[in-house]
């Protein structure tokens, strides 16, 4: 349960703090492909909250 | 700079275009015959590819489009399906369960089952048509206009017609072969994760060249942003937050309401595991397919010498090689064709179950799964075509996402629905009604007619809170959905909900709590189901129906349990809502599989709602889990409890069967659980019933036969009650079988100890007379020389003291069954002592055809009392005697083995009675006719061999025979410095 609400806090989280991201859009002090940097480690964080939620669950 | 692609030309690409579809075809085929390892084709990975469905033509084209008008915004796309996987564990997950418990395939499946109205499906079914319509017509917008663009002609139409057709007969090989729309589809699959492959390779490779070949590699990119492309971009719109917001959330329905993106995750068999796994590898294949978009519309900028008119199509501008122009297109043909097979496919079973059915219910079809699958075929092709023609209609619109806008907004307008469906128990089929129709309403008015023909738009209510500037779609979301909210909150709170809506809310609900009734139905076998559905569905289908369930359930055809009932019939219900929809099978099931409405009130199905916590037990979570533990800790407590227990609903019912009682009855609780006290087998059914019905006082010792024993069972029977309780009985069963063998042998030692003390006083009254008869027979040795009467009198003194022992034992016996005296330990040949025992016999025996043979050595010498070996082996050749038949045989012989004598007395007569085999020694057991034995002949044979340090063997029959009986003495040998070993003179 506690792998779940990680899950919707980083949601609700990212749904109110993602509009940030569209300062990004052909600014030349912001790496074009940090978005996508950012979006990678989320997913990181995600296989790492899949696999102690798998531990959870045995 | 020229960027302008090198006009291509159309027959190529229709060529190459039919030359793709050809090739899924071959893959397709190759996965139906075999040629593609199962193991492959139920991977994970394409479960996960296939998901990559979502990303449509608009993926590859519209979002350079939205690159091109927002910036960024175009992400919303990806983010929100991305973030709707994320929460696959809180929303996809309880979806999951509840469309596999029940059968459902469509999103209008589900909420017809849990708003338990055909007219929910229908109005769900025709939102989805209406909202998938541009979408559909997206895909082959973006083949014929891509067409128009690389050719630089107008053929694109004509050509991606050819397309649609091809599609569509795919649809129809791979996709309709079963009419059951809940079957699973391996081959589809494998052909959407091949064309998520080719779609995903093309995009990147594209994205490779604009990135390695336009610029220099991700540094140049920064600089030309820093440079040359700073003012183009400066003039890119950029989305307000709220707006953002908007996106993500239109892009978040879409990812599980969009009827393809339903299909593939809850009407595909994907796993559970699987679904979790897709909350990180979906968004990581959206991730890639993200990643060329800016690079593309940047390096399409770059080379543009002005601003691009078609920034959908920015993707043929990066390159001038065919070759890069040939993998775009086809990458574009994979996306488009892809989502038009899994649309036409969950689009033709919805508007099947719901509008086609509905109208037109299966009355007794004699090809009941034809019919289905030829309707399903026709309409695959009708969604497909009507695609096209949507495409030639709304031909005037430039862009691809107003046309993506109004199918996204259409879709969104079941999310409200959705969440009431799983989050609140309250909602109902009202609210639901009110607030889509609505809501739909307002984007069809705002959005999807605008389209076709020009509206005018009065002042919107919501205009006031909307900045001035704020575009219609925003406008047009926020009025339809929170109209839709509104109206689906308000009447649903004042508006009633049915019985039927509540017990689905239960069942849909996160936290449901399942509350199954176990209520009697009037179809009382298996041949009554059939027979009933048969009236609906024709012989053939029931039949296979009700196989079908039968099968799933691991049921047999005779059964007869009402709990097995019940689930076979939630099973055909579940079944048909696959194949019809859940509306049509409700009807069928409740008219033509009623339950039964007795007096009685229903009461909750236990056993079912406890399976189904077993089953669910590990999505449990904090208090829910703890208190899941405690009821399986209480569970294992009956369940192991060392003593027969069983429950009885107050209907009969029987609930619950512990393992001591299996043990005991040998019957397993899974095949009994569920079914009437009446027909549980025999004994079980008279004996609990009998306990039920004297609930007040325990049954003691009731005797039962099992497995082929006699048992002794007590019973105590309570009556559940008390506060929240479901009723009920609990019956302890006690096995008494071994305290009643107790029982019995004590009362049997008594009688024994009885016998004893009286046998010991008639010894002693004997014993003065038997003592007066051998002095007298001594004095008739003085008296007489006569031959004869010295000879009579030998044996008259011989008999008395035979007598004497016979009397000395018995006083023996009834003193603690120890001689009195200590054993000697003298010589005794066997051999002599056995011609002894035969004249013995001889002097008494009343059958003169027995034979007697003693073949005993004469070398082996015992230790022992010789008086009383003999007495031993007299006994046993009287026994051997009287079993035998007139003409029979008694062997006597004897040997050494393992350091002991054996002592053998061997006849064919009849064996001995098995029914007193366990209990020989014990004194008084006898077959013999009363007056002929007394019983205590081998008791006595068996006391004098073990105070011999010997034992007793019986064999009956002996080995390698068929009748008589053997019986061997094993005594010990006498030391080899022996004296004259002992012989019976007369004197004794």
């Amino acid at each position: 349960m506690y792998v779940y609400r990680i899950v919707l806090f980083l949601v609700f989280g990212g749904y109110l703090l993602s509009p940030l991201l569209m300062n990004g859009w052909g600014n030349p002090d912001i790496a074009w492909y940090r978005p996508f940097l950012i979006w990678g480690s989320l997913i990181a964080l995600t296989i790492w909250l899949e696999q102690k939620r798998k531990l959870d669950e045995r | 700079m020229n960027v302008e692609p090198i006009p291509l030309n159309a027959s190529l690409l229709l060529f190459l275009g039919i030359g793709y579809l050809a090739l899924l075809f071959v893959c397709g085929a190759a996965a139906e015959r075999g040629w593609i390892p199962v193991r492959l084709l139920r991977h994970p990975v394409i479960y996960t590819l296939a998901l990559g469905v979502y990303a449509s033509a608009w993926a590859f084209y519209g979002s350079l489009e939205l690159a091109a008008h927002a910036g960024l915004g175009y992400l919303a796309y990806y983010l929100g399906a991305a973030g709707a996987f994320l929460l696959a564990p809180v929303l996809l997950v309880p979806i999951q369960r509840i469309t596999r418990t029940y059968q459902l395939a469509s999103l209008a499946d589900l909420f017809a089952f849990r708003f338990r109205s055909r007219w929910v499906g229908t109005l769900v079914t025709l939102v989805s048509l209406l909202a998938v319509l541009p979408l559909l017509g997206i895909q082959v917008k973006a083949l014929g206009d891509g067409i128009d663009v690389l050719t630089a002609s107008h053929q694109g139409s004509g050509i991606a017609l050819v397309f649609c057709l091809m599609i569509a007969a795919f649809a129809v090989f791979f996709g309709a072969r079963h009419s059951d729309q809940h079957a699973r589809h391996d081959t589809l699959l494998a052909t959407i994760a091949l064309e998520s492959i080719v779609k995903l390779t093309a995009i990147l490779v594209v994205g490779g060249v604009a990135l390695w070949g336009v610029f220099d590699g991700p540094q140049h990119v920064q600089h030309w942003l820093a440079n040359d492309g700073q003012a183009l971009q400066e003039q890119t719109p950029k989305l307000e937050a709220a707006q953002w917001r908007t996106f993500l959330l239109l892009f978040f329905a879409a990812a599980f309401l969009m009827p393809h993106l339903f299909h593939i995750t809850f009407a595909e068999g994907l796993s559970r595991q699987t679904l979790l796994q897709a909350s990180w590898t979906l968004p990581l294949f959206l991730l890639l397919m993200a990643l060329p978009v800016p690079v593309i519309w940047w390096a399409a900028q770059s080379r543009a010498e002005m601003p691009i008119a078609l920034p959908a199509y920015a993707i043929y501008m990066v390159s001038e090689h065919s070759g890069v122009l040939v993998l775009a297109f086809i990458g574009g043909l994979a996306a488009a064709s892809g989502t038009m097979i899994i649309i036409a496919l969950a689009l033709s079973g919805m508007v099947l179950n719901h509008i086609v059915l509905v109208a037109r219910p299966p009355e007794a079809r004699t090809d009941l799964y034809g019919w289905l699958r030829w309707l399903r075929r026709a309409l695959i092709i009708g969604v497909i075509i009507s695609g096209w023609l949507f495409y030639q209609s709304v031909s005037h619109q430039p862009d691809l996402s107003t046309l993506g806008l109004a199918a996204f907004v259409g879709m969104a307008q079941c999310l409200p629905g959705m969440l009431a469906l799983l989050y609140w128990p309250g909602a109902n089929r009202n609210g639901v009604i009110t607030g889509l129709l609505v809501g739909t309403g307002i984007w069809l008015w705002g959005l999807w007619l605008p389209l076709f023909i020009d509206l005018p738009l009065p002042s919107l209510p919501f205009t006031p809170l909307t900045p001035a500037d704020a575009p219609l779609w925003y406008q047009i979301t926020l009025l339809s959905l929170s109209v839709n909210i509104l109206l689906l909150i308000c009447v649903s709170l004042f508006s009633r909900t049915s019985d039927g809506e509540k017990s689905a809310a239960e069942a849909c609900s996160v936290d449901a709590v399942i509350r199954s009734k176990r209520m009697p139905l009037k179809a009382v076998t298996v041949t009554d189901f059939t027979l009933h559905l048969a009236q609906a569905l024709g012989d053939e289908a029931a039949g296979r129906e009700v196989d079908r369930a039968l099968k799933a359930l691991n049921l047999d055809s005779q059964e007869r349990r009402p709990y097995a009932l019940r689930r076979l019939r939630d099973r055909i219900q579940a079944n048909l809502s696959g194949l019809m929809g859940p509306s049509v099978a409700r009807d069928i099931v409740d008219r033509y599989l009623p339950y039964r409405h007795d007096e009685l009130p229903a009461t909750d199905d236990i056993h079912f709602v406890e399976s189904r916590l077993e089953a669910y037990r590990s999505r449990l979570t904090g208090l829910a889990r703890e208190l899941d533990g405690l009821r399986r800790h209480h569970r294992q407590t009956l369940a192991y409890l060392p003593v027969g227990l069983c429950v009885f609903g107050d209907d009969g019912e029987l609930l619950m069967w512990n393992n001591a009682l299996t043990e005991l009855s040998g019957i397993n609780g899974d095949s009994v659980i569920g079914s009437r006290l009446d027909s549980l087998p025999p004994p079980w059914s008279t004996l609990l019933g009998k306990a039920l019905h004297s609930a007040s006082s325990p049954l003691y010792k009731e005797p039962a036969h099992l497995h082929g024993q006699d048992y002794f069972l007590t019973l105590h029977t309570a009556q559940l009650s008390g506060y929240d309780s479901r009723g009920g009985s609990v019956v302890l069963i006690e096995d008494h079988s071994e305290m009643k063998r107790l029982e019995d042998e004590l009362v049997h030692a008594a009688r024994l100890a009885s016998i004893g003390q009286l046998a010991a006083g008639v010894a002693h009254e004997i014993g003065n007379p038997i003592t007066g008869i051998s002095s007298l027979a001594q004095n008739l040795r003085y008296d007489t020389e006569d031959p004869a009467l010295l000879e009579t009198a030998d044996h008259i003194q011989q008999l008395t003291q035979r007598v004497t022992r016979i009397v000395n034992t018995l006083v023996g016996f009834a003193h603690g069954g120890h001689q009195a005296l200590p054993m000697p330990c003298e010589p005794v040949s066997l051999s002599v002592i056995s011609e002894d025992a035969l004249n013995l016999v001889y002097l008494a025996r009343s059958n003169d055809d027995v034979r007697f043979f003693n073949t005993c050595p004469d070398d082996i010498v015992v230790c022992g009392d010789g008086q009383r070996l003999t007495q031993v082996i007299v006994n046993l050749l009287n026994n051997a005697r009287d079993a035998c038949q007139p003409d029979g045989q008694v062997q006597m012989s004897a040997g050494i083995s393992e350091q002991r004598a054996w002592w053998q007395v061997r006849d064919d007569g009849s064996g001995i009675d098995p029914s007193i085999s366990d209990r020989l020694f014990e004194p008084f057991t006898t077959t013999k006719p009363a007056g002929k034995g007394t019983g205590l002949g081998l008791s006595l044979a068996y006391q004098i061999i073990s105070e011999h340090q010997g034992r007793i063997d019986v064999a009956s029959p002996p080995p390698g025979h068929t009748c008589g009986t053997a019986i061997t003495l094993w005594l010990p040998l006498y030391p080899q410095d022996d004296v004259k070993p002992y012989a019976q003179n007369s004197d004794c």
